[in-house]
């Protein structure tokens, strides 16, 4: 019996062993490989396809993508591994990984302007501003639904309940819980108030208002940034050209976005179709 | 003495960052010899078609089990084809096997030598307690400083996290032989090799499959986890799920991980004794015993 299993065992590994020589295909004809690393979030995920497709499709190059943790990612970024991050929040969302790792990263540029942070409610609900929200706490239960702690969100809405002196209670959570919440109270058409940010899918799928924000503390504007490892620009002085150039509208990035999420297959078919009909914008970014 | 906080984090941030610049040939050698074994593993497993494979499984589970699990096989396996969730699914069981054969490779001599020397189990203990215990997100920033993203960092947390029960089970098995049988052996001359690999191991067999088992049920709750640093495989389609509160997707993902869970499980139990309703036994006895 033991003797079987020993045997089973050891031959299972060899073949396993002996199995990579074919499993792997080197692809001579590419210029390298690039690899990109993404956060499951819907900008992120739209951004870094359509950057895969014309690295693929119109440049030549491999495209290893990755999706991770946001952690991972800087992690994997800031040691070299992984040769870039498309989808960087600055100046408050992503702060704190920036004063951490940034020193070992490249910023290639602003690849989206004017994204946002703030407190959010279902567009039915009466109040515009969070000064109002005081006068409202029972309409609220007294919380403000929050995400991830050691978010910069997090942080933000935190320095808010201060600022307007609200007295409510900030729940910490996570992105999904936050959405889930928000969802649960929309299919039960009651208020809540969460944190939020923009552009994220939870604006095409619900209909929902930022409050005003008077005394600026969820700051003016988030750009979305791009990093890349260090030593890209050496190794593919092209490709972080691209990278550089990458630059997208509200409405051309809400329309990638749409498209990616309707489409039914891989984002990655979707980005590819959606360059094609964008030549113009993709050849301003290619055109060195 | 208590006003100050012992630098317990920073001490461990340097000690991973000195690993990292002085180790980086060692980690990137394990990291080509795992990822071989599980691309390796993946590959082997997605060019067998699904039909044959859901085959073989059904007759395997029914050979080893019976018929119940035999066709709990072929209604699960078809459910998990039907979903679309084929190819990842043969990746989370490469990931699954590999790093449970690498917990198997390690754990057994470690096990064995717990179970020797009172000295090892001493020091050992301890270190499983610690893998064991240890939230597995803490594992997953020093894997991807060591492994990069992606399956590898994934497989390696995975196989810390999955390790400990077949070293402990293992160790226990040996030494709950009973003293007589051992006597016995060793009045008939036996040496101490074939005392332990002739006696010692095969009475332990039942307890070390209940390990086997442990391990491969602690890996497969790592899937989704392990996904969070780049991991290919179901626990992907369930983290994106997550990630986008898409419920369905989600919950078609963790579908396909239950029913490849209650699959090894019952297998890896059964495989160290035979039950009555057994293919094997069936065949036995229309052999006409």
């Amino acid at each position: 019996m033991l003797k079987k299993i020993t045997l089973m065992l050891i031959s299972v590994l060899l073949i396993a062993v002996a199995a990579t020589g074919c499993g792997r295909t080197e692809d001579k004809d590419t210029k390298g490989t690039v690899k990109l690393a993404y956060v499951n979030w819907a900008e992120g995920i739209a951004m870094t396809n359509l950057a895969a497709a014309v690295l693929e499709e119109k440049m030549g190059y491999e495209v290893e993508l990755t999706m991770a943790d946001a952690a991972p990612v800087f992690t994997s970024v800031s040691s070299g591994n992984t040769d870039a991050f498309l989808d960087v929040w600055l100046p408050v969302t992503h702060e704190s990984y920036i004063e951490k790792y940034g020193d070992d990263m490249v910023d290639l540029g602003i690849s989206y302007e004017n994204a946002l942070l703030g407190l959010i409610v279902p567009s039915y609900v009466e109040i515009d501003s969070i000064e109002e929200l005081n006068e409202n706490k029972g309409m609220f239960g007294g919380e403000i639904i929050g995400i991830d702690a050691g978010a910069g969100l997090m942080a933000a809405a935190e320095k808010a309940v201060e600022e307007y002196a609200l007295d409510y209670k900030l729940l910490t959570g996570s992105g999904p819980t936050m959405t889930a919440a928000l969802g649960k109270a929309i299919d039960a058409n009651s208020s809540i108030v969460v944190t939020g940010w923009a552009p994220h899918w939870m604006f095409a799928k619900w209909d929902l208002k930022v409050l005003e924000d008077p005394k600026g503390v969820f700051g003016e504007v988030e750009n979305i940034h791009k990093y890349s490892r260090k030593g890209l620009e050496e190794d593919m002085p092209e490709v972080t050209a691209f990278l550089k150039n990458f630059k997208m509208t509200e409405a051309e990035l809400g329309d990638l976005m749409g498209v990616i999420e309707e489409y039914d297959g891989e984002p990655l078919d979707a980005a590819h179709s959606w360059m094609n009909d964008h030549e113009g914008l993709i050849n301003e970014w290619i055109n060195f | 003495m208590f006003s100050e906080k012992l630098p317990v984090g920073s001490f461990v941030e340097k000690g991973i960052d000195w690993m990292t610049q002085n180790f980086s040939g060692f980690f990137t050698s394990i990291k080509e010899a795992l990822s071989g074994v599980i691309d390796g593993t993946s590959w082997l497993l997605t060019i067998i078609p699904a039909f044959v494979f859901i085959i073989l499984v059904v007759l395997f589970a029914w050979w080893i089990a019976g018929k119940g699990l035999a066709i709990f096989a072929g209604i699960g396996l078809s459910l998990i084809y039907n979903l679309n969730l084929w190819d990842k699914t043969m990746q989370t069981l490469a990931l699954v096997g590999a790093s449970t054969l690498i917990a198997l490779l390690i754990g057994l001599p470690l096990g064995i030598l717990m179970s020797k020397s009172d000295a090892a189990n001493k020091i050992i203990r301890p270190i499983l307690d610690f893998m064991q215990t240890m939230p597995a997100f803490v594992y997953l920033i020093p894997a991807v400083y060591f492994f990069d993203l992606g399956t590898v960092p994934g497989a390696v947390a995975t196989i810390i996290f999955a390790m400990p029960p077949i070293v402990r089970l293992t160790n226990l098995g040996i030494r709950q032989v009973p003293a007589d049988v051992v006597e016995a052996a060793k009045s008939f001359g036996s040496t101490p090799a074939q005392l332990l690999f002739k006696v010692r191991i095969p009475l332990a067999v039942p307890t070390i499959m209940a390990g086997l088992n442990q391990t491969i049920m602690l890996s497969l709750s790592m899937v989704v986890i392990s996904a969070m640093i780049g991991a290919d495989g179901l626990g992907r389609t369930v983290y994106e799920g997550i990630t986008q509160m898409n419920i369905g997707k989600g919950f078609e993902g963790g579908l396909a991980v239950v029913i490849m869970a209650m699959l090894l499980d019952r297998i890896t139990q059964c495989l160290g004794s035979t039950p009555q309703k057994s293919g094997k036994e069936f065949i036995k006895k229309l052999l006409g015993k």
